[in-house]
C-alpha cells in the first residue's frame, strides 16, 4: 500500500510547480514583512550581484538593510558563566561596562545615525531613478504609439 | 565521415591523484571510455597539478595511463604572471577590453610550446583533437595547430571571460563544439552565433552506484539533518553565500541544520555557523556516495556551471538538488531531472529547504527521479554514442 503511495508521488512531483508555489508563499510571506530581517541581509550580501534584476527584491533587501542598519545600544543582562568567582566577575564587569557605557553610547548611537542615513539616501536615489524610469517608459511608450500612428498615415497615403 | 580511429584530447591538467577539476575529470573519462572502446587515444597535457601555482611538478615524458598514452609538456617557464595578472584585473571589471590586453593575457596565461610544438609535427596522426576547457593558453593555441579538425570541450560560462574577441575567434576556427548542457550550447549561440550544426552535446557519463543512506551519519555520530556540498570552495562556487544561507536559516528557523562539504580550499563562514559544519576534505568515493545519500539535499550554489558532475552524483544517490536559479545549467538540469529545486534569493531557499526537511516523501521522489534520469541520460554507452556520433558527423 504505501509503496503504492510511494509510486504515485514519484510519478507526480512536478519541480516547476513545486517551485512557483515555493515562489508564491515566500512573495507573501515577503510582502508581509516575514523576511525583514537583518540576518538575510547579511546572507544576502553575496547574492546581490545576482539579482541586478529583479527591481523587487531590490525593495526588499533595502527592508532588511533598514533592520541591520540600526545597532542595538539598548543595556543588557551581564552574566558570567564560571560558577567560581560569578559574582565577583559579574560584579567587576558591572563597574567597567558602567564606566564605559557613556562612551560607547555616543560612538554607537553617531554611528546608527549615520547607517540610518546611509540608508535613507539609498532609499531615495531609489525612489528618485524609479520614477524618472517610469516616467521615460512611458514618454518611450507614447513616442512609440505616435510613430505607429504616424506610419500608419504614411501607408494610407 | 569516416570513423574517428585515433584520437588526441588536450587539457591544461592530467586529472590524477590530487589533480581535480570539473573539465579536467571530464575529459579525462572521455578519453578513457574511447580508448576502451578501441579508438586509439592520446592525451597531451602539461606537467602542472596544482592551478594555483602551474609548478611543473610532474616529470615530462610519455607515460601509459590504461589504455592512453599520455604526454606530460612542461608548461611555459617565461610567462609574466604580472602582467597576466594586470590583464586579467582589466577583463574581470568587464566592458570592452582593447584587443592588446586580450592578447597579453592569453600569451601569460597557462601555455605549453612543447605541447604545441608536438602537435604540430605529429598532429597529423590524429583523426581529430578535443581541446578544453576554454579559457587557457593551452586549449587556445592547441585549437589553432589543427583547427580543421579540432573539437573544444569548452565547459562555457557565462563570465567576462567569455565575452572576449579572441574567444570568438577561436570558437569561429574550430571544426566543432562539444557542449555539456543545450544552455551552454544556446550560450555559445547567442556569444559567438555558433552554429547548431557544428555543435553537439555530450556530456560525461556516470557509472551508476548504491549508497547506503544510514552509513554516513551511524559512522560519524551525526544525529542532525545535514545538506551537502561537493567541490572547490570558493566566492565563484557560491560557497560563501551557502555558509551565510544555512547560518541565517539556523538562526531564523530554529533547526539543527548541518552542513557536509567534501572538496578543497578553505570554507568561509560566518564564525558562529563554523562548528556546524563537517568538512571531510578529500575522501574515498564510497564515503562521498554515502553522505550524498544521507542528506536532506545536496545544494549547489554556484551560477557559473556548465555541467554540475555533483549534482548528478548526488542523483545516483537518491538525494534531491537545491541548486541557484540564475545558474541556467544546474537549473535545467533540475527541470529536465524533476530531481531538484532552485532558488533565487534567501526567501526561497528558507521555503524551500523547509519543504524538504519536512517532507520525506517529496525529498524520495526527487531522488528518485533525478537517479531516473542520470541513469537514462548520462549512462556512459548513451555518452559514448552522443560521442563518437559527433566526432563523425561534424566538421
Amino acid at each position: 500500500m504505501s509503496d503504492q503511495t510511494f509510486e504515485i508521488k514519484t510519478h507526480g512531483v512536478d519541480a516547476e510547480k513545486l517551485v512557483a508555489e515555493i515562489r508564491a508563499v515566500a512573495e507573501q510571506k515577503m510582502a508581509d514583512g516575514v523576511y525583514a530581517d537583518a540576518r538575510i541581509a547579511r546572507a544576502e550580501r553575496l547574492n546581490l550581484a545576482n539579482l541586478r534584476n529583479a527591481d523587487e527584491f531590490l525593495n526588499f533587501y533595502l527592508k532588511c538593510l533598514r533592520d541591520a542598519a540600526f545597532v542595538d545600544i539598548s543595556d543588557f543582562p551581564i552574566r558570567e558563566r564560571r560558577a567560581f568567582l560569578g559574582p565577583a566577575l559579574v560584579a567587576l564587569k558591572k563597574v567597567i561596562w558602567g564606566l564605559l557605557k557613556f562612551y560607547t553610547y555616543r560612538l554607537w548611537s553617531q554611528q546608527n545615525q549615520v547607517n540610518g542615513l546611509l540608508v535613507t539616501a539609498v532609499e531615495g536615489v531609489d525612489q528618485k531613478y524609479a520614477a524618472k524610469i517610469q516616467a521615460l517608459e512611458q514618454r518611450v511608450q507614447a513616442l512609440e504609439k505616435q510613430v505607429a500612428e504616424l506610419s500608419k498615415v504614411g501607408k494610407g497615403n | 565521415m569516416a570513423r574517428a580511429d585515433r584520437i588526441a584530447f588536450v587539457a591544461p591538467r592530467f586529472a590524477e591523484g590530487g589533480t581535480v577539476g570539473g573539465a579536467e575529470t571530464l575529459l579525462k573519462n572521455l578519453a578513457e571510455h574511447a580508448a576502451a572502446a578501441g579508438r586509439q587515444v592520446t592525451f597531451l597535457t602539461t606537467c602542472a597539478q596544482s592551478h594555483f601555482s602551474w609548478e611543473n611538478t610532474l616529470p615530462p615524458g610519455r607515460r601509459k595511463v590504461g589504455n592512453m598514452d599520455v604526454h606530460f609538456f612542461p608548461v611555459d617557464a617565461d610567462r609574466d604572471v604580472g602582467a597576466f595578472l594586470r590583464a586579467q584585473q582589466q577583463i574581470d571589471r568587464g566592458g570592452v577590453v582593447p584587443a592588446h590586453v586580450e592578447e597579453t593575457w592569453i600569451r601569460n596565461s597557462v601555455n605549453s610550446r612543447a605541447l604545441c610544438d608536438y602537435l604540430k609535427a605529429h598532429g597529423g596522426d590524429f583523426d581529430c583533437i578535443l581541446a578544453g576547457p576554454y579559457l587557457f593558453g593551452v586549449t587556445y593555441h592547441a585549437a589553432q595547430v589543427w583547427s580543421q579538425k579540432t573539437f573544444l570541450v569548452p565547459c562555457l560560462h557565462d563570465e567576462v571571460f567569455a565575452y572576449l574577441g579572441i574567444m570568438r575567434g577561436m570558437f569561429g576556427g574550430v571544426a566543432g563544439c562539444l557542449f555539456n548542457s543545450e544552455p551552454e550550447r544556446d550560450l555559445a549561440q547567442r556569444l559567438y552565433n555558433f552554429p547548431a550544426a557544428k555543435s553537439a552535446v555530450v556530456g560525461m557519463g556516470l557509472d551508476a552506484f548504491e549508497a547506503d543512506a544510514t552509513a554516513f551519519a551511524k559512522r560519524r555520530g551525526l544525529a542532525a539533518p545535514y545538506v551537502m556540498y561537493s567541490g572547490r570552495r570558493e566566492t565563484l562556487k557560491g560557497t560563501p553565500l551557502l555558509c551565510g544561507y544555512l547560518h541565517a536559516f539556523r538562526e531564523r528557523t530554529g533547526r539543527d541544520l548541518k552542513l557536509v562539504c567534501t572538496g578543497s580550499g578553505p570554507i568561509e563562514a560566518p564564525p558562529e555557523f563554523v562548528d556546524h559544519i563537517i568538512d571531510l576534505g578529500f575522501v574515498s568515493e564510497q564515503e562521498k556516495h554515502e553522505a550524498m545519500a544521507g542528506a536532506v539535499a545536496f545544494v549547489h550554489p554556484s551560477v557559473n556551471e556548465s555541467f554540475g558532475i555533483v549534482l548528478l552524483e548526488a542523483w545516483l544517490a537518491r538525494t534531491p538538488g537545491l541548486v541557484h536559479a540564475k545558474s541556467a545549467v544546474l537549473r535545467w538540469q533540475c527541470q529536465q531531472a524533476n530531481g531538484g529545486l532552485w532558488f533565487r534569493h534567501y526567501p526561497d531557499f528558507e521555503e524551500a529547504l523547509l519543504r524538504l526537511l519536512d517532507d520525506a516523501a517529496l525529498r524520495r521522489a526527487l531522488g528518485q527521479n533525478g537517479r531516473a534520469y542520470v541513469e537514462r541520460a548520462y549512462a556512459w554507452p548513451a555518452v559514448e554514442q552522443r560521442l563518437f556520433q559527433a566526432l563523425e558527423t561534424i566538421g
